[in-house]
């Protein structure tokens, strides 16, 4: 008889507080993907055992673009229904650095930086803070652009008809009813309660600036204030910017992009190798696949660098995780740098439990060492001896697997039996995630301290995946936001890292560079956390 | 005939609803609904309750069903959950787009596969017989998604002459899509194929060796003349029921390398959907795949009474 028709999913699941969607194929393609798409016929197998700076590129290629030109870039969709609204959980989110800007951004240090807001500052018990906002800029549709849009959107993103995933974040803080603007170019946020990071939480991919008035029709006009204006746009479907040359910042390299829409990751990649696309966004390559990429004479591959945390996370209110001891023995059980040769083929960085990315300024690097003896030691203590846990993994990330199976082999040793089971992609973040005791998953770099340890680790948060709560480390939190001394805050930040890797739930085996699969022709791409440079990037001899 | 037709309708009827009812069962049967689906990790509670009333699922489950069969018994199929789009519509463009794909893969497949199988069968256990026996084993022991992968870099990447993958969405016109038809049109045939191929052959070789063609032989006739008037037809009959079959199974082989192409057809249509747990949507497609198979299973039975004259008179069937 025929062939059985393979079940099939990409499972795409939303950005949750900036997770990206990715698509997989749960069967056929990932069995292909397995062995390294394209690789399969090259005969390279996914455990490459060559140095990744050897047979990967650590960035793109050098020099100046050209201007003009049009960037065509390949993405997965938010969802069928996706929309250009960036308040919104269904937001489609390459568009969004192209269109708009926020009133702050993040720079590459870590620190928030000056967008349509050019300075800031709190009163002196940070319950206040007062925003200068830039002169002459104006939306797409000539309209000057004033504090009223900046109060405006705030108010839109608070709404709770608009059901964003940052109002859970700003609604405690702020009151859209007491929103100030005494002058055109001047923002007053009263807050609730004293908040000395508070501009940082305004530099998510939610609070891009939209006009006033704009909720209803926003997420089909796309009008802001970005480097290009929208041009066409279909949900789930192609679309284009083209340079808007009134920009504020000065006109944009290129004169288009062009974005498609390939939910299956093995068809991005093709796309790519094809010279279909120049650029694969929200796409980590694996190792495989990107050797194949870095090989071929028409694309290569580029670096984001630690643009993901992989984690572990236990959820610290199922048996066995909610003795302390279990959780830290299971810590200090693996070996991080072996799980980041066997997973990543050692392109990225050791994570050691703790969330905040190396390069935030207020990242710490101490932590206890890995320790097998001990974690022995403890387990015995809290009458776990023969400790034995089922691991969810799932085909959603590529390197979901490997870390899995890496943290077997390793904690493994420490004489804890772990059993790797794999669930469904596409219902992986509405039946795993968050229900199962340990499981497998992953997120993206890029938001401030304070947001990331808030909204992931406070207790009663609804990103809070491993379901810990903990008085003295949420008291911590609010401390810092009291805090008016950077210098101290900074400190107060580094104990409460500390209480997560000593107590908390979250095994943080690594940060992994994101293999950025992009065309051998594109000049000045730059990427960092939630940050796209959409202003300089560009085509060389296109 | 007629009655026979009646029966055959009725049963259709019948396999329709069945698979209605089955796919909705399925569907519930799946972790997660619409709202939570489609919001992946950012399902908090809020914005789920928020896109379930925008949705429109307050009503439970089986009523929302009941409605959707009331209205598709009147041409209505409701609309999309997630797109709030007309389902009609929708399936029927993506209907559109996957039939060009079916259309190319048929003429290849069948065209090609019974001149191969009829060649192998009249060679037989001689070079040609060997060779089309043995490249069309392999043709069905490969997946279609390994023989569209290994197209797509003979023919997108080495060689750069088709595209990779499809970049339109689903309104891209005729024009648009043509030059990306090939590709997964010949990883379907190619599988397709190999079936017929082997059945033409056994066919062919137990036609030649019947009777009636050592008769017709014997009269003095040529070869072509006694493959193409007296062998040929007999010898076609047990191929087009493997042939409907395989018409019938391109609905699901469809959904495999549309994936890969990132075709806009109704196969990935179907994916998206049940990732979705869209029901409108995805109720419309099993219909649209149920009918199909009917059909195809009919168009088979029909042929073979048009080509047996003796089936024609009893107004039976082969078993």
């Amino acid at each position: 008889m025929s062939p059985l028709m393979p079940e099939t999913s990409h499972g795409t699941a939303p950005a949750a507080a900036g997770i990206p969607r990715r698509s997989v194929l749960t069967t056929a393609a990932a069995a292909v993907a397995a062995l390294g798409g394209s690789a399969a016929l090259t005969g390279c197998s996914g455990a490459a055992s060559a140095s990744p700076s050897r047979a990967v590129p650590t960035h793109g290629p050098a020099g100046r673009p050209d201007r003009g030109g049009t960037l065509r870039i390949a993405r997965p969709p938010a969802s069928d229904a996706e929309t250009l609204d960036p308040a919104s959980a269904l937001s489609a989110y390459e568009y969004l650095g192209a269109l708009y800007n926020r009133l702050v951004r993040i720079a590459p240090d870590g620190t928030v930086a000056p967008d349509l807001a050019e300075s800031w500052e709190p009163d002196a018990k940070a319950t206040t803070w007062t925003f200068r906002l830039r002169r002459g800029v104006t939306f797409h549709d000539g309209r000057a652009f004033t504090s009223a849009d900046a109060a405006y959107t705030l108010r839109h993103i608070l709404a709770k008809a608009t059901a964003s995933p940052q109002a859970p974040v700003l609604s405690p803080l702020v009151d859209p009813g007491r929103l100030r603007t005494p002058d055109a170019h001047t923002l007053v946020v009263p807050l609730k309660s004293p908040h000395a990071e508070f501009p940082s939480l305004l530099t998510h991919y939610n609070c891009y600036v939209v006009p006033e008035g704009s909720a209803g029709s926003i997420g089909r006009t796309g009008i802001g204030t970005g480097p290009f204006r929208l041009a066409s746009f279909t949900a789930a479907g192609p679309g284009r910017v083209t340079a808007y040359a009134d920009h504020w910042a000065g006109r944009p390299v290129l004169d288009a992009i062009d974005f498609y829409t390939v939910a299956d990751m093995q068809a991005r990649s093709n796309a790519l190798l094809a010279g279909q696309v120049d650029l694969l966004s929200q796409t980590n390559l694996d190792f495989a696949t990107a050797r194949v990429v870095a090989a071929s004479d028409r694309a290569t591959i580029a670096r984001a660098e630690n643009a993901q945390w992989y984690v572990l996370p236990m959820l610290t209110t199922e048996k066995p995780f909610t003795d302390p001891r279990v959780r830290q023995a299971m810590k200090l059980a693996y070996d991080p740098a072996h799980i980041l040769k066997a997973a990543l083929q050692g392109a990225g960085t050791a994570g050691w439990d703790n969330p905040v990315p190396p390069n935030d300024p207020a990242h710490i690097a101490t932590h206890p060492a890995h320790d097998p003896e001990k974690a022995r030691h403890l387990l015995k203590r809290a009458g776990h001896e023969r400790l034995a846990v089922d691991l969810y993994t799932s085909s959603y990330d590529p390197i979901f697997t490997p870390m899995a199976l890496a943290y077997q082999e390793s904690a493994g040793r420490a004489g804890i039996r772990i059993r790797v089971k794999t669930a469904a992609a596409d219902s992986y973040y509405t039946q795993i995630w968050m229900k199962k005791p340990l499981m497998a998953t992953y997120w993206y770099t890029g938001r401030p301290v304070d947001q990331l340890l808030n909204q992931v680790f406070r207790g009663g948060s609804s990103y809070n995946e491993t379901a810990w709560s903990d008085k003295e480390f949420d008291a911590l939190l609010d401390r810092a936001r009291r805090e008016i001394d950077e210098g101290r805050r900074r400190e107060l930040y580094g104990q409460a890292q500390t209480l997560v890797v000593e107590r908390g739930g979250a095994i943080t085996p690594m940060f992994a560079d994101r293999l950025v699969g992009i065309s051998r022709k594109v000049r000045g791409y730059a990427e960092h956390g939630f940050e796209f440079d959409y202003l300089h990037i560009g085509l060389k001899g296109a | 005939m007629f009655s026979f037709l009646l029966r055959r309708v009725v049963a259709a009827l019948g396999t329709l609803l069945l698979s209605s009812v089955m796919v909705f069962l399925a569907v519930q049967a799946l972790p997660g609904d619409v709202a939570t689906q489609v919001l992946g990790r950012d399902a908090t509670p809020d914005a789920v309750a928020a896109l379930r009333k925008q949705m429109g699922l307050d009503q439970p489950a089986w009523e929302r069903y009941a409605d959707w069969i009331k209205g598709a018994l009147h041409g209505d199929f409701g609309t999309s959950l997630v797109t709030t789009k007309p389902v009609g519509g929708e399936v029927a463009q993506y209907l559109g787009n996957s039939a060009l794909i079916a259309v190319v893969t048929v003429l290849f497949a069948v065209t090609g596969s019974v001149v191969l199988g009829v060649v192998a069968g009249l060679y037989r256990d001689r070079w040609p017989d060997h060779l089309i026996s043995t490249v069309s084993l392999v043709g069905m022991s490969v997946p279609e998604f390994v023989v569209a992968t290994v197209l797509v870099l003979a023919f997108s990447v080495t060689v750069p002459v088709l595209p990779a993958v499809v970049l339109y969405g689903p309104g891209a016109g005729v024009g648009q899509l043509l030059p990306a038809v090939w590709l997964p049109a010949a990883a379907l045939a190619i599988v397709m194929a190999a079936y017929i191929v082997r059945m033409a052959r056994t066919s062919v070789i137990d036609v030649m060796a019947s009777e009636y063609v050592t008769t017709a032989r014997l009269k003095g006739l040529t070869t072509w003349r006694v493959v193409t008037r007296h062998a040929l037809p007999s010898a076609l009959l047990p191929t087009l029921h493997v042939i409907a079959l395989n018409v019938a199974w391109l609905v699901g082989g469809v959904a495999v390398v549309e994936n890969v192409f990132n075709y806009p057809g109704i196969g990935k249509l179907m994916l998206t959907s049940v990732q979705n747990r869209d029901l409108p949507v995805i109720q419309a497609i099993a219909l649209i795949s149920a009918v199909v198979y009917v059909v195809c299973n009919l168009a088979a039975d029909l042929g073979s009474m048009a080509l047996n004259p003796k089936l024609r008179t009893r107004g039976g069937r082969i078993r």
